[in-house]
């Protein structure tokens, strides 16, 4: 049974379409995450799903029961949906343990009970101890654990989180990541996890949507995300991904085709069913582009800049044919090797990459 | 860079003389009227005081209307801002409009409406065929009375803080107690409440010390009852005994300052306790459906509206249509005499239009002068005794009225040292005290405005080699004048109408709106207070409406019944 | 910068421009009256238009409020009027006492009963005033006489002015303890009634015709004007007769412009000033200006005898006396 259901879901504000058209299914268990840039609708489908705005269409099923839409609306507190806040919201009137403890209060569990599942959430997230501290003494990664404790305890059974790590530095966000999955582990309850971060998408989730401008562009597991990318938006957005404007010359045939790329010969994975065509696009990541071995005719490229990045260079080139297109290369002692001034020339060999499936497809 | 140095000094110098002038100055000469009177210290003013019997009766009563009046309107002004703020009320900014009237109308108008609303001698109430029978009293000739037209007045300036306060509430802290499974109510009670306690007590002082201090209301329902409060005794006293008195008076007045001051302090303290610190971010909260209650909600609130605006302004409309007294109002009887005699015959009143006119855009622009300097050091400036300023400005607009006139006729009661110059007596001592008093209110939206610029402006022009002085007048103010230009409008919103001060302070031909008002009162001639009063209600309305459509080009929080 | 200095300019100079208007006063006529605000502007309209070129300043409040003003501006070495229309006798004796008033010998006394203006000719009766009881149409009962009021029919019922507001007033409450039938014993009966004061008589005739309370003791040009006007009120003079003051003028001995000032006096002694007087609906202080519409031909109003001098001995003490009996 899916946790989840959503199907045909707008939200229109005032004449603008925060989320177009959305439909989804998230299995019970399951960790999705939904990745998109800054307003892309991510937050509004969030809240969506959380009860704190109503879909303009389509339907909401939390647990297989109609939550929203066609004339049904069940207001948050009876969605038994779990939220982690980005900012974590904790009451800073309250202690920790009235802040973990809350909807238990609200609940009227009795007391006793109450005390013993508060302190269960808080040695969960390793925050034993802490009971009857307050909110405005603890670090930003102590306030996320209690926000997490707080919605654990309840047990819900559909955890929300409103790009909970956005806050927080890089070492803690790497500390943090590790917990939710561990939790995640642990629990088995089903997560949604908004993010603008492909790299925390693709560690933490079973499942990434993908949203741009409202609509649902394409949901698949990190590893199809990143190597078979629906658009050009997924595949600039996933892994640093890099556009060219290609012609098909062939069919497919066994999962690839060969394309003509900037007067470059290749051959790239395709769907099934590609046939030969005009005004394509491929999808290449940094290592689909390696050095022409010698004698061998390939892509020029002039160097624009180079960056040391620690134990690697991020070498960004343009193409002589085409001085707008913005690539780059990995260097490092193996692979591209030689000095990477401004101006310097390379030439490329386009390896493999992906044929990114064409409007109709 | 010398050079800038002394122009700031000269700057904060010249500020510093301003504030001493009119904030510091009243103050000292008041408390050495108490303990020195005659130029020797002694106790012989303040025993003479403490002896009276009437102190302590108009003490215990101007507590028992404070205390009731703020549990009124803290009451009232809270209810308002939360189903206001937290609901998804319809018609939103025309509610507020309306129900932050009351606050901008002089409080000896409010008396007025509200006394003609009742009494056998009701013109709205003939009409309605519901007056009560012969013989009876004015219910509103009594502490009751008091206490609520108090509410009623004060009720908005809370409804103001508090909902400043809910709106920096920041909407996750809503959500995630209803994600926890708490209804409306609940998160009401336990989380809302609780973090706008800090609010709701610093509005409560706030509305404390603006009831203690208040003048007209009392005047006009508590005199006729025999029923003395502070303000009114000092007003009593002065009028029966002249200078004579003076001394008597200023112990009245310390005794009102200090109660005062218990009020100003607790606010200062609650509004700077950060127990409550919010430290997610700030968006404002989302509105509660209220689903089908929404109808029913909206109903009780315009009748809210209905019962403490409409109404009684109605019946202060209505009695100004009556020729005379016990008459009843029809058709027949109705006629614009009052009016007539008021803006064109009675030389008192088109001489009080004028002085009141004068005095205010006066005040007005002067504060807004002054107020530019002012707010520039205290929201930018580099001392630290500018926060001191800043207090020495709020006291004479946050001490009642009475206080300051008090401390005004003391000063100036002989001619000014050195010049000879004599301002007792004349319109002008009435001019220094509406500077010294509503000072604050071009200070506070001109603060405001300075906070919401970008210091880089100022800096960037300082960089390209301009003088203080120069940046100031080029760069400066003219991003802060809208903003303190609304502050001027306030003040002369209020000056306008106003009676606390220019009540002890008139003297013939510096008569004001206000003294014209009430003396017509007293002396049994409503219907010209009440076509006096409603012409100062058209024209306080006309100019709150006329600055709501300037108000978008000022910066946000500076007209207060405008988000 | 430039703006500021400009504004403080200009501010300064129409400073200097004001105060120095204020000090000239030529053409210009300073009144204080306790007159009622219509009545006050009739009069100095009509003197107007008889003496074009002058300008009237009036300035108006209760007769104790008036003094206290005036106390206040002695005391400040700046006096402002130039004459003084206020209600009762008793009040210019008092500044006649003080050195205040300036004798204007020269005025037109002809017709005027000799007790209505001072023999020293420093204040002279402008109109005769006399309190009455006035009572609402509807109320139960007809009251005739003084006594009425203090008896339990009348409990709760009575509303008067304070005579520590109200010259007329005062003049009366002294005038009634003086007189033999009724004496401070009329007061403690009214007290006992639970009989309430306001400040003056514009007060009372607001209560009385607005039906707060049925009875009240009230001026008589008042109540019959109001009644005159459709105000539900009656008005009766009692039995045991009526005190009257004489709402005298008389110049101040510091007055600015004394020319225009004895011009006013001859305004108001005039039969044009006394015709004014009776057509606002006062009785007239000659008697050869005719009588007020409300008092018809034949009926005389019986006055209580009242020693002037008598009263200015007692008034203060009989002030603090009502005082204490009514609080205030």
């Amino acid at each position: 049974m899916a946790r989840l259901k959503l199907a045909g879901v707008t939200k229109t504000f005032s004449g603008f379409d925060a989320v177009r058209d959305v439909s989804l299914e998230v299995a019970d268990g399951e960790f999705l995450a939904v990745l998109g840039p800054s307003g892309c609708g991510k937050t509004t489908l969030l809240r969506l799903v959380a009860g704190f705005e109503q879909p303009s269409a389509g339907e909401i099923a939390i647990g297989g029961t109609v939550v929203a839409g066609a004339g049904v609306s069940v207001p948050p507190e009876k969605r038994r949906v779990g939220i982690v806040f980005q900012n974590y919201a904790l009451w800073p009137h309250m202690s920790v343990a009235q802040n973990v403890g809350y909807a238990l209060k609200v609940a009227k569990v009795p007391r006793e009970e109450a005390r013993r599942r508060v302190a269960e959430a808080l040695a969960l997230v390793d925050l034993d101890g802490f009971a009857d501290r307050y909110p405005a003494s603890l670090s930003g990664g102590q306030r996320q654990r209690v926000a997490l404790a707080r919605c654990l305890v309840a047990a819900p059974s559909l955890v929300l989180f409103d790009e909970p790590l956005a806050n927080l530095d890089v070492h803690l966000r790497a500390a943090m990541e590790a917990e939710f999955s561990a939790f995640h582990r642990r629990t088995g309850t089903t997560m949604i996890y908004i993010t603008h971060d492909q790299a925390e998408a693709m560690a933490l989730a079973d499942r990434i949507a993908v949203m741009d401008g409202g609509r649902l562009v394409q949901v698949a597991d990190p590893r199809t995300l990143y190597r078979e990318p629906a658009t050009e938006m997924v595949a600039a957005f996933i892994g640093q991904g890099m556009v060219l404007p290609a012609t098909v010359l062939s069919g497919e045939e066994r999962g690839r085709c060969r394309v003509a790329v900037l007067g470059q010969e290749a051959t790239v994975r395709c769907r099934p069913g590609e046939r030969a065509r005009q005004g394509a696009a491929v999808c290449c990541r940094a290592a689909d582009l390696g050095p022409v071995a010698p004698g061998e005719a390939g892509l020029e490229v002039a160097v624009r800049r180079a960056v040391y990045k620690g134990g690697a260079t991020r070498v960004e080139v343009s193409p002589l044919a085409d001085p707008s297109l913005a690539l780059h290369v990995e260097g490092d002692d193996a692979g591209h090797s030689g000095r990477f001034e401004p101006g310097a020339r390379l030439c490329l060999r386009i390896r493999s990459g992906w044929l990114i499936p064409g409007a109709s497809a | 860079m010398r050079q800038g140095r002394g122009q700031e000094m000269a700057l904060a110098a010249a500020v510093a003389v301003a504030i001493a002038v009119f904030s510091l100055l009243p103050m000292l000469r008041l408390v050495r009227e108490t303990v020195a009177p005659a130029g020797a210290l002694s106790p012989a003013v303040i025993e003479a005081g403490l002896a009276s019997r009437a102190t302590w009766v108009a003490t215990l009563n101007s507590l028992v209307v404070g205390i009731g009046g703020t549990v009124l309107a803290v009451s009232l002004g809270t209810v308002v801002a939360l189903v206001v703020t937290l609901t998804d009320m319809r018609a939103r900014a025309p509610f507020i409009l309306c129900f932050v009237m009351p606050l901008m109308i002089a409080p000896q108008v409010t008396a007025l409406s509200w006394l003609q609303l009742f009494g056998p001698a009701s013109p709205f109430l003939k009409l309605i065929g519901l007056a009560p029978p012969l013989g009876s009293r004015n219910p509103l000739h009594s502490p009751g009375g008091i206490v609520l037209l108090l509410g009623i007045q004060y009720a908005p300036l809370v409804f103001l803080l508090v909902r400043a306060g809910l709106r920096r509430l920041p909407r996750e802290l809503v959500e995630a107690a209803r994600a926890a499974g708490a209804g409306r109510f609940t998160v009401l009670a336990t989380v809302v409440l609780p973090l706008m306690t800090p609010s709701i007590m610093a509005a409560a002082a706030l509305a404390f010390v603006s009831c203690v201090g208040n003048f007209g209301i009392p005047a006009f329902l508590g005199i006729p009852a025999n029923y003395p409060v502070l303000p009114t005794l000092i007003y009593q006293r002065l009028a029966g005994g002249g200078p004579a008195v003076l001394g008597e008076a200023a112990f009245l007045s310390v005794l009102i300052g200090m109660i005062a001051m218990a009020g100003i302090v607790a606010q200062e303290r609650m509004s700077r306790r950060r127990d409550y610190r919010s430290f997610a971010s700030s968006l404002a909260s989302e509105p509660y459906a209220l689903g089908r209650w929404r109808p029913a909600v909206e109903a009780a609130m315009w009748a809210l509206i209905l019962a403490i605006l409409v109404l009684p302004l109605t019946g202060l409309v209505l009695s100004s249509l009556v020729p005379g007294y016990g008459i009843p109002l029809s058709a027949a009887t109705a006629t614009l005499d009052n009016y007539r005699f008021v803006l064109v015959e009675h030389a008192a009143s088109r001489r009080a239009f004028a002085n009141s006119l004068g005095l205010s855009l006066t005040a007005a622009a002067f504060a807004v002068l002054a107020a530019l300097p002012i707010a520039y050091l205290v929201a930018w400036g580099r001392q630290r005794w500018v926060r001191m300023i800043n207090l020495s400005i709020e006291l004479p607009y946050a001490l009642p009225g009475v206080v300051l006139a008090i401390a005004a006729l003391l000063l100036f009661l002989r001619p000014l040292p050195l010049t000879g110059l004599h301002i007792y007596n004349t319109v002008w001592i009435i001019l220094y005290a509406y500077l010294a008093r509503f000072l604050v209110l071009a200070v506070r939206p001109a603060v405001s405005g300075f906070h919401q610029i970008d210091r880089a402006l100022e800096e960037a022009a300082q960089v390209a080699g301009a003088g203080l002085f120069s940046r100031l007048r080029s760069v400066v103010f003219p991003l802060v004048a809208p903003a303190a230009m609304a502050g001027g409008l306030l003040i002369f919103m209020t000056a306008f109408g106003e009676l606390t001060v220019s009540a002890l302070l008139w003297s013939s031909g510096a008569e004001t709106i206000g003294v014209v008002m009430f003396s017509f009162e007293q002396g049994g001639d409503s219907k010209y207070a009440a076509a006096i009063s409603a012409v100062t209600v058209a024209v306080t309305f006309a100019l709150m409406l006329a600055t709501n459509l300037a108000a978008r080009r000022l910066p946000s929080g500076v007209l207060p019944w405008r988000d | 910068m430039k703006t500021i200095l400009n504004g403080l300019a200009a501010c300064g100079a129409a400073l200097a421009l004001a105060l120095s208007a204020g000090a000239a006063h030529a053409g210009t006529l300073t009144l204080y009256t306790s007159q009622p605000e219509a009545d006050a502007t009739r009069t100095v309209e009509a003197f107007k238009a008889a003496n074009p070129g002058v300008e009237v300043e009036i300035f108006r409040s209760g007769t104790s409020d008036l003094l206290t003003k005036l106390a206040a501006e002695f005391a400040a070495g700046a006096p402002q009027p130039d004459v003084l229309l206020i209600a009762d006798a008793v009040t210019m004796e008092l500044l006649k006492k003080d050195g205040r008033l300036l004798p204007y010998a020269e005025a037109d006394v002809e017709g005027l009963a000799a007790d209505s203006y001072d023999a020293a000719r420093t204040y002279f009766g402008s109109k005769l005033i006399t309190t009455g009881i006035a009572y609402n149409t509807a109320a139960g009962e007809k009251p005739q006489h003084w006594a009425d009021l203090v008896k339990p029919q009348y409990k709760d019922g009575v509303v008067m002015p304070s005579p520590l507001y109200s010259g007329a007033a005062a003049y009366m409450m002294s005038g009634v303890a003086l007189d033999p039938a009724l004496g401070w014993d009329f007061y403690a009966g009214l007290k006992a009634n639970e009989a309430i004061t306001v400040r003056g008589n514009g007060a009372v005739l607001k209560a009385v015709a607005g039906g707060e309370k049925p009875y009240g003791i009230l001026v008589d040009f008042m109540a019959l004007n109001a009644r005159a006007q459709g105000s539900p009120v009656e008005f009766v003079f009692p039995s045991e007769g009526v005190t009257a003051v004489t709402e005298p003028v008389a110049i101040l001995s510091t007055a600015r412009n004394v020319e225009d000032g004895k011009r006013f006096v001859d305004f108001i002694l005039s039969d044009e000033g006394q015709k004014l007087a009776r057509d606002m609906g006062y009785l007239p202080a000659k008697a050869s200006a005719g009588r007020p519409d409300w008092l018809p031909e034949g009926v005389e109003v019986k006055l209580m005898p009242v020693d002037i001098g008598a009263v200015v001995e007692r008034i203060e003490a009989d002030k603090a006396r009502f005082a204490e009996l009514f609080g205030g």
